[in-house]
């Protein structure tokens, strides 16, 4: 170990230090140095603008949060897809499905490893090219820059293939995280300075740019629904155009929803798992349990004011609170998606106004925008615009409340 | 270029790059959204503006001798909107589909800052020749830039460029998945910021002070 | 007269606007002509369009259109309320009469019923375009519809064959839905799913209806069409649309009367 580090200083200091012919290459040398080796300068200075908290470790706590949630997208995916061929649909006639099928697997929603198999070759490729081309934008920028690698995008990066459909063409995948970390995150500076979350961003742009791959009905389950008996609607689909009423005859109960059976988005419809990764989150300080309180009172209140209101021509305002919270992408984005330190409010009350708003529009937009049927990307990504604000008043009523303190004495 | 003398070069091809309204100044940015989901849309439209800023900036440049200071905002706005209205009954009675798909955004060129800034910023100080240049140039520099912003939306959100088809799409028969952002007024957002960081990468004085 | 005194202010701004004025004045009236003729031939095209008269993306010059729609096209004044012919009517010129507007004046139309299709107002008259046939006799009636898309309403025009159940063709001419999905409704290949399905089921109710998904031919599925992918609600708006516009409410008396026994059309 001790030679291989004498190797990487020697090459530091002959290669790409200041003046030496590679040191425009510095920061993808420096991405490999630090992550395999300690090396031998410390960094000066905050490595996060905002939040003196070290990357690295904020990184492994979020993936590992967030691993039980990636092996139920597996599941899931797999899962949904068999339930829906043994109910009469077609396996979908695609590359991934041409594998599973020459790896010689049946489509048997009761095998676990089936399904697990089968979700794995449609999830791993989504995650790779969001890795490689994501990766490829940093290093570049970095270059170009000549500031480090951070590993900031590692999560963005896990979170990304989570909120798509299983379905999403790969080459859509390259787009929206390419989307995401240029316009989200490069052109503020990189990491630290996005005010926007570039998981989000790019998730906005694919759903924008091609609607008919990122919503509808055909989207959410890796087999070919539109044959008669078959249906590949998500619940909150159901709900849009029937109500409760459809939502509790389509055959899923509460619990599935809870537990995460269900159609939807690969990593988001488990309740469950994502209360898992807020505990650890909580526990570790990594996440703020002040923006997920927030996003919990927002949609309560939200949930029950829609529901006393009530509406004749639109069925999604019957639907109570606690199936709201398990229904679509709710519990994975407060947990996930709004407590990313870098674009939600940074003072505590700052994070449970911030919380409480996103709470109150993301039920909003879910239930009475025609056109969006799930409102927490849209909801996350305004009040990350917000934040800011948020926080100057905060901070501004804090000063003042100090300042009449002291006029007292 | 004979007919042009060196400084009324400057007056005409300065506001392509170096000083452009939409990418600098960051005006008339309203049609710019609005009006750039097709070429064609757009160059009846940069057509039309190139000429009322060219025909409002020379005759305010006439009269600015005369306009008393008190009401100069409001006799250059008289100008301009007699213009405007000028150039969008032409518009119909001679180019009557795309007037209608360009709908208000005729008529709202009289609240198109650049038209108003050049009337104010530079006709009022300069000789009517000059000031003519002046209005054509700035017509041209953001015709550039939506004419390059229709482009790219065309192209890439109908696959089609003066409506002729280049990639077909799937909808039709074709392979190419439109890219539906592209048509909606955010598209063109993204594209304008996108030409401006390419502009300022290349011309880093463009880059304003910080604070 | 000193340059900032009233009197040199008043007089310098009515010179202003009376020169303006003369300019805007003398274009406008020297264009009139061209614009409302204008006017004329875009209805003329959008009729011949959806008749099938002219073919898509094609672009006849004024004469030709002209000369295709007063050779094949009769136009008559509809009473909506009485479904008959309204003879002595007087609307002025039948390819300028705009529905919309005149529907909304208060001897122009009257309230909707409440509908699904979200119209507020039903004019008294329609102009209801017959395509005629080379001897002459009617083969397609043309009669505008509107009704709410996702975004705003979708006013079209729809073809009937002289049975008054056949769609021969249905087209939007103006529409707010969103591109790439909804905006698919005025898609050629979308339009020519149409041609063929019937409107009323044996039961005489409007059973047009766009489905989620694809429908088959005209032969498996006479009543249903296919659904516009990823917009369910504006295929909900087309099928809302056909139900209060081809409803007891506004166009069933007509065709009622053009094609049942005493027909006086």
């Amino acid at each position: 170990m001790k030679f291989l580090k004498e190797i990487h200083d020697k090459q530091h200091k002959a290669l790409f230090a200041k003046g030496k012919p590679l040191e425009k290459l510095y920061p993808l040398f420096e991405a490999h140095d630090t992550f395999l080796l300690t090396p031998d300068e410390v960094t000066k200075g905050a490595s996060h603008v905002r939040d003196g908290l070290d990357l690295k470790r904020m990184m492994f706590t979020v993936v590992i949060a967030l691993m039980p949630c990636m092996l139920m997208a597996m599941y899931n995916t797999g899962f949904q897809a068999f339930t829906a061929i043994e109910a009469g649909a077609l396996p979908l006639n695609d590359w991934q499905t041409s594998f599973y099928h020459f790896l010689g697997w049946d489509y048997d929603s009761s095998s676990w490893f089936g399904c697990i198999l089968f979700g794995a070759i449609y999830y791993l490729p989504i995650y790779l090219v969001t890795m490689a081309v994501g990766g490829m934008i940093e290093g570049l920028f970095a270059v170009v820059r000549g500031h480090e690698i951070t590993e900031g995008f590692l999560v963005s990066g896990a979170l990304f293939p989570l909120i798509l459909p299983a379905t999403t063409p790969l080459w859509q995948v390259a787009m929206g995280i390419a989307f995401g970390v240029i316009v989200a995150k490069e052109i503020f500076g990189g990491v630290g300075m996005n005010f926007l979350n570039p998981a989000l961003a790019g998730r906005a742009f694919l759903f924008f740019a091609y609607p008919a791959q990122l919503s509808g009905d055909k989207v959410w389950i890796a087999a070919d629904t539109t044959v008669d008996g078959a249906t590949g609607a998500t619940l909150l689909g159901i709900g849009a155009l029937e109500g409760m009423e459809g939502i509790l005859a389509s055959g899923f109960t509460w619990m599935d929803a809870f537990i995460g059976t269900v159609p939807g988005s690969i990593g988001e419809t488990s309740v469950v798992l994502c209360i898992f990764g807020a505990i650890v989150l909580i526990v570790t300080g990594v996440g703020s349990w002040r923006t997920m309180a927030g996003c919990l009172a927002g949609s309560l209140v939200m949930a029950l004011i829609l529901d006393g209101v009530g509406s004749d021509t639109n069925p999604m305002f019957d639907i109570p609170f606690y199936w709201h919270w398990v229904l679509g992408g709710f519990a994975f984005a407060a947990v996930f998606m709004a407590t990313d330190p870098v674009s939600s409010a940074f003072t505590d009350k700052g994070k449970l106004i911030y919380g409480f708003f996103i709470g109150v529009l993301g039920i909003l937009i879910r239930v009475i925008n025609p056109a969006y049927p799930e409102g927490w990307m849209l909801a996350i990504l305004f009040m990350n615009m917000v934040a800011p604000l948020i926080d100057h008043y905060i901070v501004k009523a804090n000063i003042k409340r100090r300042e009449l303190r002291y006029a007292e004495k | 270029m004979a007919v042009l003398g060196k400084e009324e070069r400057k007056v005409l091809f300065d506001p392509l790059f170096n000083n452009n309204p939409i990418a600098l100044q960051v005006l008339g940015i309203c049609s710019a959204l609005a009006v750039t989901t097709q070429m064609d849309k757009s160059f009846i439209m940069c057509i039309a503006l190139t000429a009322v800023c060219g025909l409002s900036s020379l005759s305010v440049s006439i009269i600015r001798n005369y306009i008393p200071s008190s009401i100069r905002i409001i006799v250059q706005m008289c100008i301009i909107a007699s213009f405007v209205i000028v150039a969008d009954q032409v518009l119909q009675a001679f180019a009557f589909e795309i007037s209608k798909s360009l709908s208000v955004f005729v008529g709202l060129i009289i609240t198109n800052c650049i038209v108003m800034g050049r009337a104010e910023g530079y006709a009022m100080q300069n000789p009517p020749w000059a000031s003519f240049l002046d209005g054509i140039g700035n017509g041209l520099g953001y015709s550039i830039i939506l004419m390059g912003t229709a482009l790219v939306r065309e192209l890439f959100g109908a696959g089609k460029i003066f409506g002729h088809v280049i990639f077909k799409t799937v909808n039709e028969g074709g392979w190419y998945n439109p890219n539906g952002l592209m048509l909606l007024a955010p598209g063109a957002f993204f594209i304008i910021g996108f030409m401006i960081w390419g502009i300022r990468t290349f011309k880093p004085d463009q880059v304003e002070m910080e604070g | 007269m000193q340059k900032n005194s009233i009197q040199y202010i008043v007089v310098f701004a009515t010179i202003v606007c009376v020169a303006c004025s003369a300019l805007v004045s003398v274009t406008a009236v020297s264009l009139k002509d061209r614009q409302d003729a204008n006017l004329l031939l875009d209805k003329q095209k959008k009729v011949l369009s959806v008749a099938g008269l002219i073919g898509e993306g094609s672009s006849p010059t004024a004469e030709e259109v002209e000369a295709i729609f007063s050779e094949n096209i009769d136009m008559q004044v509809i009473d909506v309320k009485n479904g008959t012919v309204a003879e002595g009517a007087d609307i002025g010129n039948l390819l300028a009469y705009d529905q919309q507007a005149v529907s909304k004046t208060t001897d122009g139309g009257y309230d909707a019923p409440k509908n699904k299709a979200k119209v507020a107002r039903i004019p008294n008259y329609v102009v209801m375009y017959t395509i005629k046939d080379g001897e002459g006799n009617p083969a397609q009636y043309v009669l505008p519809v509107e009704g709410m898309g996702l975004w705003g309403t979708m006013y079209g025009f729809l073809a009937l064959d002289t049975d008054g159940n056949t769609i021969k063709g249905l087209t939007f001419y103006k529409h707010k839905e969103t591109p790439g999905l909804g905006a698919e409704v005025d898609n050629p290949s979308w339009k020519a799913k149409w041609p063929g399905r019937l409107v009323y089921g044996e039961s005489g109710s409007v059973d047009i209806k766009v489905i989620k998904g694809a429908a088959g031919s005209v032969e498996e599925a006479p009543y249903n069409v296919d659904g516009l992918s990823g917009a369910t609600l504006t295929s909900n708006g087309v099928t809302n649309l056909f139900e209060f516009w081809m409803g007891e409410e506004v166009f069933g008396p007509l065709i009622a009367n053009l094609t049942g026994e005493g027909s006086n059309a």
